[in-house]
């Protein structure tokens, strides 16, 4: 055993000491040509999936990981001497990108704001933690999810690390239940990712800055985040929900009751949209699983939902008689504009829900309110001046057809006269 | 020769009747028109006003401020940036629609209901907003600001 170890370091030590030099032309074209003329699709597969990879449209070959002499034909290519050391061990393939990929003066030749910390996260990774220290030969390393030779940026649509294709890439294995066996860690996370509202705002939406796997989890250095520290992971973006929950109540009793954070409420994978129903004490109020009717944080949770719910109900109605009056024809854009700040008030309510106290609900609950009554009276105003408006018309329509009437009477009188004068 | 003048008279009279008939018609019509129009809702409620006069004189925008204007029933932004230059935006936040503002201390369009942060090419750059904000044009015309939604 130690020898065939010593054989791998010296094969290694080789292939890293036959580095090529950077602007080297491409090496490739030996080992290619005789891997596509096999016709063996296991030598030849590779060979011709390289050439779409970002390493060698950067000028780097075969040699560049497997070793070898690219200028020999045949197996004198292959001479373990000339540090050749064919498919790198799962153990080996850190090493062997890291060769470059931590090489900071390297790297900036060809990406200057590539980061070159990803062997040191990964190893404080799940995955690295336990390649190094049970030596598991299941754990993602590099090449899992950045599929050698056929390796691309993340921007591009096709590699297998672009946003929309990231679940995909970590559910190859963490949605294989049979492959996670022996793990005892659940296999629904791609499942329940995609049907949350991030998947939705990223997939449906096309919004690329919504969270996938790795912004939670990190991508190199890939763990489940921690119970205190899940509101930091959320409020990366969540900023504001994040300042209010730290400073609440909840964020000391969850950490001492063992609740992850805002996936208490939220939940982690699955993440719906947030509703008006998840707060209070109803069926599908996420309070309710603590709180009852009786404890002071279930009658503060039902006092937060009635002072949305007043001014949802108020903004609708307020919202709804504009729009009547608008398409009746009225001019209502001044209150259609002022209402426009009690739909902000609204959201901000909802976001101050996460303080946990009715009275951050109700400083941002009442001057909504204020707006909503006042915009409401307006649409009511409009809607009476209408009805006015249409009483008055149908008078003027009224005396304009008895007038016409009229006229044609006395035109006829005129004319019997006159005729009568004639006869 | 009797035959022929009836014939004419008659001729004569069955025209200005004709002509009164469709005069009387054309009056009715023009009169009916315009009520049943009143009467009938228009279908589109909001207007489809492409351009506003800002009651803002360009002089009272001072650099590196901005001011909510009101485009139709929605919010614009007007901003005056560090360099003087007026641009002008929907103020509308493309995360959950709240009205945005003008944030002097980082020169940013910033939205209070969930920290988006936008600059002053409307384009999002922090937090949760999706898209830019839509951007309009906004030209000083003597003493008078004009918003326009397209070039």
């Amino acid at each position: 055993m130690r020898l065939a170890g010593l054989g791998y370091a010296l094969a290694l030590l080789l292939t890293l000491a036959s580095w090529p030099a950077e602007g080297a032309s491409p090496p490739t074209d030996r080992c290619a040509a005789c891997h596509l003329e096999t016709g063996d699709e296991r030598l030849a597969g590779p060979a011709r999936e390289f050439a779409g990879d970002i390493h060698a449209a950067k000028g780097l070959g075969c040699i560049a990981c497997h070793g070898g002499d690219a200028r020999e034909s045949g197996l004198e290519a292959m001479d373990p001497a000339k540090g050749y050391i064919g498919k790198p061990k799962r153990q080996q393939i850190l090493q062997v990108c890291g060769r470059c990929h931590s090489d900071a003066q390297f790297m900036k030749r060809y990406n200057p704001s590539l980061r070159v910390d990803q062997v040191t996260e990964y190893a404080s990774s799940v995955h690295g933690r336990r390649l190094k220290e049970l030596g598991d030969s299941k754990v993602a390393t590099c090449a899992s999810c950045h599929p050698a030779h056929s390796i691309r940026p993340p921007s591009d649509p096709k590699s297998s690390v672009h946003p929309l294709r990231v679940a995909d890439t970590c559910g190859r294995c963490h949605a294989d239940a049979k492959y996670m066996a022996g793990y005892k860690i659940p296999t629904d996370q791609l499942q329940k990712y995609k049907s949350s509202v991030h998947s939705q705002a990223m997939t449906v939406k096309g919004d690329l800055s919504a969270p996938t796997c790795n912004d939670c989890h990190g991508n190199h250095g890939a763990v489940p985040p921690g119970i205190s520290w899940v509101g930091n992971v959320c409020g990366q973006c969540h900023t504001v929900m994040a300042e209010l929950f730290k400073k609440s109540v909840h964020a000391k009793v969850f950490v001492e009751m063992g609740n992850p954070g805002c996936a208490t409420c939220h939940e982690n994978h699955a993440i719906k949209p947030a509703s008006d129903e998840m707060l209070g004490l109803g069926d599908k109020a996420v309070c309710a699983a603590c709180h009852g009717a009786d404890d002071k944080g279930g009658k503060a949770a039902t006092e937060m939902r009635a002072r949305i719910d007043a001014l949802r109900t108020a903004h609708d109605k307020a919202q709804a008689i504009l729009l009547k009056a608008e398409h009746s024809g009225m001019e209502v854009s001044q209150a259609s504009f002022d209402l426009n700040a009690a739909s902000g008030a609204l959201v901000k309510a909802r976001t101050a829900v996460h303080a946990f106290s009715v009275d951050a609900v109700a400083k941002e609950a009442e001057p909504g309110l204020a707006v909503s009554g006042k915009a409401f009276a307006r649409g009511v105003r409009a809607l009476e001046e209408l009805a006015f408006r249409r009483k008055g018309l149908v008078v003027s329509v009224v005396i304009i057809l008895a007038l016409i009437v009229g006229l044609v009477l006395k035109i006829r009188q005129v004319d019997r006269r006159q005729e009568g004068r004639d006869g | 020769m009797a035959d022929e003048a009836v014939d004419r008279e008659a001729t004569r009279r069955r025209f200005i009747n004709w002509f009164l008939g469709t005069s009387a018609g054309a009056f009715l019509l023009s009169v009916l028109y315009p009520v049943g129009r009143y009467l009938i809702p228009p279908a589109v409620g909001e207007s489809t006003a492409g351009t506003v006069t800002l009651a803002i004189k360009p002089d009272d925008v001072k650099p590196n401020t901005g001011q909510i204007f009101k485009f139709g029933s929605r919010p614009g932004i007007l901003v005056r940036t560090a360099q003087g230059e007026l641009k002008a935006f929907s103020a509308v936040c493309t995360h959950l629609s709240c009205t945005v503002q003008y944030r002097s201390d980082i020169s940013h369009i910033w939205c209070a209901c969930h920290n988006g942060h936008y600059d002053l090419n409307g384009k999002n750059i922090e937090g949760p907003p999706p898209r830019p904000l839509d951007a309009y044009v906004a030209n000083a015309r003597g003493n008078q600001i004009v918003v326009s939604k397209g070039a």
